[in-house]
C-alpha cells in the first residue's frame, strides 16, 4: 500500500504549559500569600467559609469598568455582609502592569471604596497558575469545605462597556446566592474575559 | 494604526481581548452584512495566546444597495469599539460619519488599493466540512482537505475556532496530513459546557485560509447504535424473509409427507370434539414456537459467552467469515444430496403426530421440530448463522418468524381441512426443489467470499476458494464411500479445509487497519494475556482505540508511527496491546470502565506489578518512550 503519512507538529505559542487544570467540585488549590498589610493569608484559614477569588489588576480596562461603575464594590459588599471571604489578588508582576506595593493598594481600596476582606500579592504568578486565571478580572468561587464551585467570567458580556453590565447576567451574584440558599450554581464554569494577567517571564 | 507590537481582535479574540464591533446606520434604507475577517494570526502574549491582527488591518462589511435609490447622496455612521492591546490593552470608541455619492455606474475611490488588498486575506468563499469530537480533555477535527491545500508542505497549520470556550488556545496544535485528511487533536478549554451539534473554525495553513463547519461526529461511544440503527423496516424485512423460510421448511422432503399424514388423519378425526377447541387447537403452534425459542436462547447464550472468551461473531472477523462460508457451503451440499444426514430419523416423525390432546399437540409441534431437523437443519443452519451476528432482538425476531412460518401450514389445517386440498401431494418434484434451495446458499458463499477479500487480499480470497472446492470435494467423496475408515479420512481432510485458511488469515496483518499493523508487534487486547504479562513482570503499552475515533488516529500517526517509539515498543519485555473498539465489544468496555472511562483513546502503560500510568489522550513520541522508560526504570531486575 502506497500509503504515506506526513506527520508533523505544530506549535502556537509553546513557551507555557505549566498550568495546573482546575475542576469543578474538586478540592480548590491551597496558597499562602501576603496581603496589602503584611499579614500571611491562607486559603485554610477560611475554611468553613464561602471564598470569592477575584484576580484584578487596576489599570485593565475591563477591571476599571467594574470599578467605576460600583458592581465590583456591590458585589463584594453584599456577600461580605454574609460571610463570604473575598481576596482580590494581584498577580502581576514587578514592573508590569497592575503591580502596586501595599501602600498603594490600601490606598486603592481606600479611594474606589471598595472592601475585599485581603488584598493579597501574588508577584511570582505561582497561585494565578495553579488557578489557572488567565484574565483580569478571573472569578472563582470557593465552598466551606474547599471545593471549587464556580470558575470564570463576572458576567456574561465581554466589553470594557460600562452601560453592558445592566444587560448582563453576573455570573458571581448568580452563583453565590444559588450556593448560599443551598442551590446548586447553574452555570459552574463560564469562559473569562478581561485583559491578559502581566505574569512574570 | 497600531504601532508595532500592538494588536487588535479577530472574532474569537482567544484567551483575553475583545472584538471589535461595529454597528452602522444610515439615512438610506442600505443593508449591512457581517463583518468580513481576513485570516487572523495566532499571537502568543506572555502565556496567552490571541487571535488577531499586528499593525494595520481592514475589516469590510459588505453593504446592499437598492437599485430604487434615488437619492445624490447616502449618508452612513458607524459606531465603533474595539481594544488594542500589546501586553497591556487601550480599549477606544468613536462614532465616524461618511458621506458617500450616489451614482449609477460604480467607480474606485482613494481607498480601492487598501480594500484590493483586504480581498486577498480573506479566507476562501468555499467552506470546508469536518468531523468534530469532544473527548475529557480534548478536543478533536477531521477535515477532508480541498485539492489546492493537500499537496502543502506548510507545518503553519493553525485551527481557529469560532468558540472562545472550546480550545486551549495557548497549548500546541497537532496536525497529520494522511491522504488528503487533516487531523487535529487540541486541549479543551476547562470552561467548554457546550453541548453542541456543529462548531465552525477557520483553518490556516498560513498563507490561505478555509472556514470548515465540523459536525459532531455521530460515533458509538457505546456500542448501542448499531442495533438502533437497524431500521424498523430492515427488521420487518427480516421477519419476512424468517416466515416464508418457515413455510418453505414444510416442502422439505421429510416434512411433507408427515404433513400429508397429519392433515389426512385430521380429516378422519373431524368429528372429534377435542379437535374442536381453539385451545387444543394451538397446541401444535405453541409447541413449535417453543422449541424454536428454546433454540434461540441457546444461540444467545453462546453468543455472550463467546464474547465473555474474547471471540467477536462479528461479520468484521476474517475467521467468521471463513466458518460462515464453509456452513453456507456444507448447507448446500447437503442439499445437493452428496451427503445423507440423518434418514433414519425421519420416519420416526409420521406416528408422533397422531395424538389429540392438547399435550399430544403440543409435543408434537416440539417433536416436529427436532423430528424434521434432518432436513430442516440447512434452513436452520442459515438461521443459526445469522442469529450468531446479530443483536439479540434480531435474533428472537428472526426465530419466532421462523417458527411461525413453520407452523402455518399444519395449524391452518387444523383450524380448516377444506384447505387441505391446497397442500401439494408428495413427490419426486421435492427433490427437485431442494436441489434448487442449494443455490441461494452458493449465492450466498459468493458474497461471503468478497467480504473475505475485502478484508485480507484477492491471494486470501483464492486460497479461500481452494479450501472451500476441497472441502466439497471431501464431503462429496464421503457421502458416496461405504467404509468408516476412508470416510473417516476424507472428513479429516474436510476439516482441514476449514481450519486451514481460519489459522493463516490470523496471521495476516490486517489489511483494513494500516494506521495500527505500523508497529509490528501489536497483538490484539485480551484481559487474560494482559493480566499474564503483568505477572511476568513485563512492560505493557495498552491502547484502546477505534477506527472512528480521530483523536486515536492523530496520535498513531503522531506517537506510534515514530521511529523512536516503534523501537521502544519492540524492546524485548515491551509489549504493545491493541484493543480494537470500532465494533462492540464487552471486555473493552468493562477495561474502559475500570479506568472510569466511557470511550477511547486510552492509553496505559504497565511496569509489571509494580506500576501503571494512563497517559493522556493526546500524545507525542516522547510522552510514550517517557512513560516505558520509567516503567522500565521500576521493573525489578532479578
Amino acid at each position: 500500500m502506497n500509503k504515506y503519512v506526513l506527520g508533523f507538529f505544530a506549535f502556537i505559542a509553546l513557551s507555557f504549559n505549566a498550568f495546573a487544570a482546575i475542576t469543578i467540585d474538586k478540592p480548590a488549590p491551597q496558597f499562602t500569600l501576603t496581603d496589602s498589610h503584611g499579614q500571611e493569608v491562607s486559603l485554610s484559614d477560611f475554611a468553613g467559609k464561602y471564598v470569592v477569588l477575584e484576580w484584578t489588576n487596576h489599570l485593565c480596562p475591563y477591571v476599571q469598568k467594574h470599578y467605576q461603575s460600583s458592581n465590583m464594590q456591590q458585589l463584594q459588599t453584599k456577600y461580605t455582609e454574609q460571610d463570604v471571604v473575598w481576596l482580590s489578588i494581584i498577580s502581576s508582576a514587578p514592573g508590569k502592569q497592575g503591580y502596586v506595593d501595599a501602600d498603594e493598594a490600601n490606598q486603592l481600596t481606600s479611594e474606589r471604596s471598595a472592601v475585599p476582606t485581603h488584598v493579597l500579592f501574588d508577584p511570582s504568578g505561582e497561585v494565578g497558575k495553579q488557578y489557572a486565571a488567565k484574565t483580569t478580572p478571573h472569578m472563582y468561587i470557593i465552598d466551606p469545605q474547599g471545593s471549587l464551585k464556580y470558575a470564570g467570567g463576572i458576567d456574561s458580556i465581554k466589553s470594557a462597556d460600562i452601560a453592558d453590565i445592566a444587560k448582563a447576567v453576573n455570573y458571581v451574584d448568580t452563583s453565590l446566592s444559588a450556593l448560599l440558599s443551598g442551590e446548586t450554581v447553574d452555570k459552574p464554569l463560564t469562559p473569562p474575559y478581561g485583559c491578559s494577567i502581566k505574569y512574570a517571564g | 494604526m497600531p504601532e508595532a507590537g500592538w494588536h487588535t481582535y479577530w472574532r474569537n479574540p482567544g484567551d483575553s481581548g475583545e472584538a471589535p464591533r461595529v454597528s452602522l446606520s444610515s439615512d438610506a434604507p442600505l443593508s449591512f452584512g457581517d463583518i468580513q475577517w481576513p485570516v487572523p494570526q495566532a499571537i502568543p502574549v506572555a502565556h496567552l495566546v490571541n487571535y488577531g491582527y499586528e499593525g494595520e488591518n481592514l475589516l469590510m462589511i459588505p453593504v446592499d444597495v437598492p437599485a430604487t435609490l434615488s437619492t445624490d447622496e447616502v449618508s452612513v455612521s458607524a459606531e465603533l469599539s474595539w481594544l488594542v492591546c500589546k501586553e497591556d490593552c487601550i480599549p477606544g470608541n468613536a462614532t465616524l460619519q461618511l458621506t458617500l455619492p450616489v451614482a449609477a455606474s460604480s467607480s474606485a475611490s482613494a481607498a480601492a488599493l487598501l480594500f484590493e488588498k483586504a480581498r486577498q486575506q480573506l479566507p476562501d468563499d468555499k467552506w470546508l466540512s469536518g468531523q468534530l469530537e469532544i473527548n475529557e480533555a480534548s478536543v478533536a477535527v477531521e477535515i477532508a482537505l480541498p485539492a489546492e491545500m493537500t499537496s502543502t508542505t506548510s507545518s503553519q497549520w493553525t485551527l481557529f475556532p469560532f468558540p472562545s470556550n472550546l480550545i486551549q488556545h495557548a497549548n500546541p496544535q497537532y496536525f497529520t496530513v494522511d491522504e488528503g485528511v487533516l487531523r487535529s487533536v487540541i486541549d479543551k478549554s476547562p470552561y467548554w459546557a457546550g453541548d453542541v451539534e456543529s462548531i465552525n473554525w477557520l483553518l490556516s495553513d498560513g498563507r490561505q485560509g478555509f472556514y470548515v463547519s465540523t459536525a459532531l461526529a455521530g460515533q458509538a461511544h457505546s456500542g448501542d447504535a448499531k442495533a438502533s440503527a437497524l431500521a424498523l423496516w430492515d427488521i420487518l424485512g427480516l421477519a419476512g424473509m424468517a416466515l416464508l423460510g418457515g413455510i418453505i421448511l414444510n416442502l422439505m422432503p421429510c416434512v411433507l409427507p408427515v404433513l400429508s399424514i397429519k392433515a389426512l388423519g385430521l380429516q378422519q378425526t373431524q368429528e372429534s370434539k377435542a379437535v374442536k377447541l381453539g385451545f387444543i387447537k394451538l397446541g401444535y403452534p405453541l409447541g413449535v414456537l417453543v422449541s424454536f425459542n428454546a433454540l434461540a436462547v441457546t444461540m444467545l447464550a453462546l453468543q455472550a459467552s463467546g464474547e465473555k472468551l474474547g471471540w467477536g461473531f462479528q461479520m468484521q472477523e476474517p475467521s467468521i467469515v471463513i466458518l460462515l462460508s464453509f456452513l453456507f457451503t456444507f448447507i448446500a451440499l447437503v442439499l445437493f444430496d452428496a451427503l445423507q444426514v440423518g434418514t433414519r430419523l425421519a420416519g420416526i416423525g409420521s406416528h408422533l403426530i397422531a395424538g389429540q390432546g392438547f399435550g399430544a399437540q403440543f409435543f408434537t409441534g416440539v417433536l416436529a421440530v427436532i423430528v424434521a431437523s434432518p432436513c430442516t437443519a440447512p434452513f436452520m443452519a442459515a438461521a443459526i448463522g445469522v442469529a450468531l451476528v446479530s443483536e439479540p432482538a434480531i435474533v428472537l425476531v428472526v426465530f419466532n418468524a421462523l417458527a411461525i412460518g413453520f407452523a402455518l401450514p399444519l395449524t391452518l389445517l387444523v383450524f380448516s381441512q377444506r384447505l387441505s386440498q391446497f397442500l401439494p401431494k408428495p413427490g419426486n418434484w421435492m427433490v427437485t426443489f431442494k436441489h434448487m434451495l442449494a443455490f441461494p446458499m452458493l449465492a450466498t458463499v459468493a458474497w461471503l467470499c468478497w467480504v473475505y477479500a475485502g478484508q485480507t487480499s484477492h491471494q486470501a480470497q483464492f486460497g479461500l476458494l481452494l479450501a472451500l472446492i476441497t472441502f466439497s470435494f471431501s464431503v462429496w467423496l464421503s457421502g458416496r464411500l461405504h467404509r468408516a475408515v476412508p470416510k473417516w479420512i476424507c472428513a479429516s481432510v474436510a476439516l482441514a479445509c476449514l481450519v486451514l485458511p481460519m489459522y493463516l488469515t490470523a496471521q495476516l496483518p490486517d489489511a483494513n487497519q494500516p494506521a495500527r499493523s505500523i508497529t509490528d508487534n501489536a497483538v490484539p487486547f485480551s484481559k487474560q494475556a494482559l493480566s499474564s504479562l503483568i505477572k511476568q513482570e513485563q512492560i505493557v503499552l495498552v491502547n484502546m482505540t477505534a477506527d472512528w475515533c480521530i483523536t486515536c488516529k492523530v496520535n498513531e500517526q503522531v506517537a506510534f508511527a515514530d521511529a523512536d517509539v516503534r523501537a521502544a515498543l519492540s524492546a524485548e519485555n515491551v509489549h504493545y496491546m491493541v484493543g480494537d473498539w470500532t465494533n462492540k465489544n464487552d471486555s473493552i468496555l468493562a477495561y474502559l470502565n475500570d479506568y472510569q472511562r466511557s470511550g477511547v483513546p486510552l492509553y496505559v502503560v504497565y511496569s509489571g506489578t509494580q506500576s501503571k500510568q494512563v497517559l493522556p489522550q493526546i500524545l507525542t513520541p516522547s510522552i510514550v518512550i517517557d512513560a516505558i522508560n520509567q516503567a522500565t526504570e521500576e521493573i525489578p531486575h532479578e
